[in-house]
């Protein structure tokens, strides 16, 4: 059986009809109080249907804020945000059922086994009982852990934490999966097996925002970057065409050129 | 409801795999109330509750000695002879001031013959003859351990003041009996014609005119028992360990906020609400068990310690109800906790000190009665204090539901206020 067939979008209503904008973000402010300047500063972006965009930038750029504002963790302080033609404001019950997010951090909790917490979080998306078997099954052999499937979380590695985490992530089979690094701290192994899968979940249909300090991971895994930068979106567009534009050799020394080679200890 | 469900089954589970939290959580208040208990026991007796122990040395072994220890025995002092064979005064004072007897009463040698020689002079006195001269009392000599409250202090001398007074009426009058008679034969009036018999003057005057009757109120007339430590501090130190979950449910939100959880529940479709409700319901689970436990040790330990048994004989399902509510206003503020605070340690460290200045000015610790009138006014703002006025007036005075409404009121209302904070902090807190 593929397991990553399984986990792909099953919800077929993803955009307001006439669209093909997944995810429209104009004009977007932030300050944080602690903050004497904003975390975004008229950052817009937006992301089409299918695409698997990978969202660069270095730390303190706004990255996280981003995905918080994208996903209705919080609101900007200006701008607005619709995904799949819909805002929070009126509609973030329709937007939270197509939406998955894996948060940078394990969203886990340690002392329940893996199949423990696939089963809390997929009862809290709503799932029917049938519904929450198969995915419960799907997501244990999505992460390759099965046998593992008794286990608490506590006694995992990284990489299968973060494996696991990325399987509740897939839980309500969502149209829009947004990840926010999801592969620090983890070994090769287990890079390798999420790139495999987030690519198939991709070409399945599944629209990725993705977020990485991994300048390599984002050449490999996305159709098209964005780099964001003091809470701006400073350039956007597809890896190759980008460094075939600039003239630059490779996307790294292209982030650089537009990022600076100052230290980033925010 | 089923995400309500999952939420509480998932709590139940992560306090079920944390069975060190949740021994905590059952021995500390199980622990505290025999300890507090068996103390106050102690202070049972050092207010008077109990019966007083008084060493009593009688050195004169005369008919004073002998009516002393009879009127006293009919008290609730609780007579200690000394040993006849010790006549050093400085021992029995030692043995008091030591603390290890609450008073030491010492008759001195010859005191019965001098107390008789001074009530007949008192006679000779009032013959109309010159102008009386101040008697000399006969002097019981009194120890009182410096230890011991000041109410116990007035009430066990006056007891000793009481017994005396009544001792020298009943001599005073013996000797006017006697007078009486011999003043009527000497006028010749036959002793049945006498209008007084001498010899039955000290028990007609023993008759009682005047009686003081202590009510109880609604309590003595549905069998309630008086008060108790035990029936005041089961309750009270369960009222206590409940409130003491609320650490680990703020505990517990910290810990989901401070990993990537926090920020995966309020991606999903679901309201900060069901979660919270989620956590009530499980931690009402084990307030529930926590009062239950506490219950059977006030019910089974404490006769083994030669306590007296905690009782529900009264309104069960309103002690099930006043157990409820707080519970859930215990875990209200734990919610609360949890979003107000930014970490485990400031919300271990506010909470342990919020729950206990709340039981101490609840009347947890001292009966509410016993403090400052300014602190008794500022106890009302006591959660602690809603929930034990409602168990006094249930398992102490004896009264029924209605009675204590305005408390269950205010502590679903504390509940709800908290939740709601909480609901507010966790839109600013995403």
């Amino acid at each position: 059986m593929d397991q990553t067939a399984a986990m792909t979008p099953g919800n077929p209503c993803l955009l307001e009809p006439g669209l093909n904008c997944v995810v429209s973000a104009r004009s977007l402010v932030k300050q944080y109080k602690n903050s004497d300047r904003p975390a975004l500063n008229d950052f817009s972006l937006e992301v089409q249907q299918g695409e698997f965009f990978g969202l660069l930038g270095p730390n303190g750029a706004g990255k996280t804020t981003v995905i918080s504002i994208l996903t209705g963790l919080f609101p900007a302080d200006s701008g607005s945000v619709r995904i799949g033609g819909r805002s929070f404001q009126e509609r973030e019950h329709e937007i939270k059922q197509i939406l998955g997010l894996v948060p940078q951090d394990i969203g886990l909790y340690d002392t329940l086994t893996a199949r423990e917490n696939l089963n809390f979080f997929g009862k809290l998306c709503g799932l029917s009982a049938q519904k929450l078997a198969e995915r419960i099954q799907q997501g244990l052999e999505f992460a390759r852990l099965t046998e593992h499937a008794h286990h608490q979380v506590a006694t995992f590695s990284t990489g299968m934490k973060r494996r696991l985490n990325l399987a509740v992530g897939l839980l309500n089979g969502p149209q829009l999966l947004v990840l926010d690094e999801p592969c620090v701290g983890i070994d090769a192994q287990s890079r390798h097996l999420i790139h495999e899968q987030l690519k198939e979940i991709n070409r399945q249909g599944t629209t990725i925002l993705y977020t990485t300090h991994y300048i390599e991971e984002a050449q490999e895994l996305c159709s098209r970057i964005g780099i964001i930068d003091n809470g701006r979106l400073v350039e956007q567009g597809n890896p190759a065409a980008l460094l075939q534009q600039s003239g630059i050799r490779n996307l790294e020394e292209l982030f650089l050129h537009l990022t600076g080679k100052e230290l980033r200890d925010t | 409801m089923l995400k309500i469900f999952a939420a509480t089954a998932k709590e139940l589970l992560l306090l079920r795999r944390d069975r060190t939290g949740l021994l905590v959580l059952f021995l500390m208040p199980a622990i505290l109330v025999v300890l507090i208990t068996l103390v106050q026991e102690n202070v049972m007796e050092l207010t008077g509750q109990k019966k007083t122990q008084v060493l009593f040395l009688d050195l004169d072994q005369g008919d004073l000695g002998i009516s002393l220890q009879n009127h006293l025995s009919a008290t609730n002092l609780d007579l200690v002879l000394w040993d006849k064979g010790q006549k050093n005064i400085a021992v029995i004072q030692a043995a008091v001031t030591g603390g290890g007897y609450q008073v030491g009463v010492v008759i001195p040698k010859g005191a019965s013959a001098r107390f008789l020689e001074e009530t007949a002079r008192l006679f000779q006195q009032g013959n109309g003859k010159g102008t009386p001269r101040e008697m000399a009392a006969t002097s019981v000599q009194l120890f009182v351990d410096p230890g011991i409250m000041a109410g116990l202090r007035s009430g066990v001398i006056a007891q000793l003041e009481m017994a005396l007074t009544t001792i020298a009426m009943e001599a005073k009058l013996t000797r006017l009996g006697a007078v009486l008679t011999q003043t009527m034969a000497q006028a010749g009036v036959p002793p049945e014609r006498s209008p007084l018999a001498g010899d039955k003057l000290p028990a007609l005057f023993r008759q009682p005119l005047l009686d003081l009757q202590e009510n109880q109120g609604e309590s003595e007339a549905i069998g309630v028992s008086l008060y108790k430590p035990v029936q005041q501090n089961v309750p009270a130190w369960a009222l206590f360990g409940m409130f003491f979950t609320a650490i680990p449910i703020a505990g517990s939100i910290l810990q989901e906020r401070n990993s990537g959880i926090w920020i995966r529940l309020t991606s999903l479709p679901v309201s900060p609400l069901v979660l919270f409700t989620g956590k009530a319901v499980a931690y009402m689970g084990v307030c529930l068990c926590q009062f239950l436990l506490i219950a059977l040790i006030g019910a089974f330990l404490f006769p083994s310690l030669g306590l007296p048994a905690f009782t529900v004989s009264m309104h069960p399902a309103a002690v099930l109800l006043t157990v409820v509510l707080s519970s859930l206003a215990a875990c209200g503020y734990g919610i609360l906790l949890g979003l107000a605070c930014k970490s485990y340690e400031q919300a271990s460290t506010l909470g342990s000190t919020t729950v206990v200045a709340a039981a101490a000015l609840g009347g947890v610790m001292v009966p509410v009665y016993a403090m400052p009138q300014m602190m008794q006014q500022i106890s009302i703002i006591s959660p602690l204090n809603w929930g034990l006025t409602a168990f006094q007036d249930l398992l102490l005075r004896g009264y029924s539901l209605s009675a204590i409404l305005d408390d269950l009121s205010r502590l679903l209302l504390f509940f709800v206020v908290t939740v709601f904070l909480s609901w507010k902090l966790a839109g600013i807190r995403k």
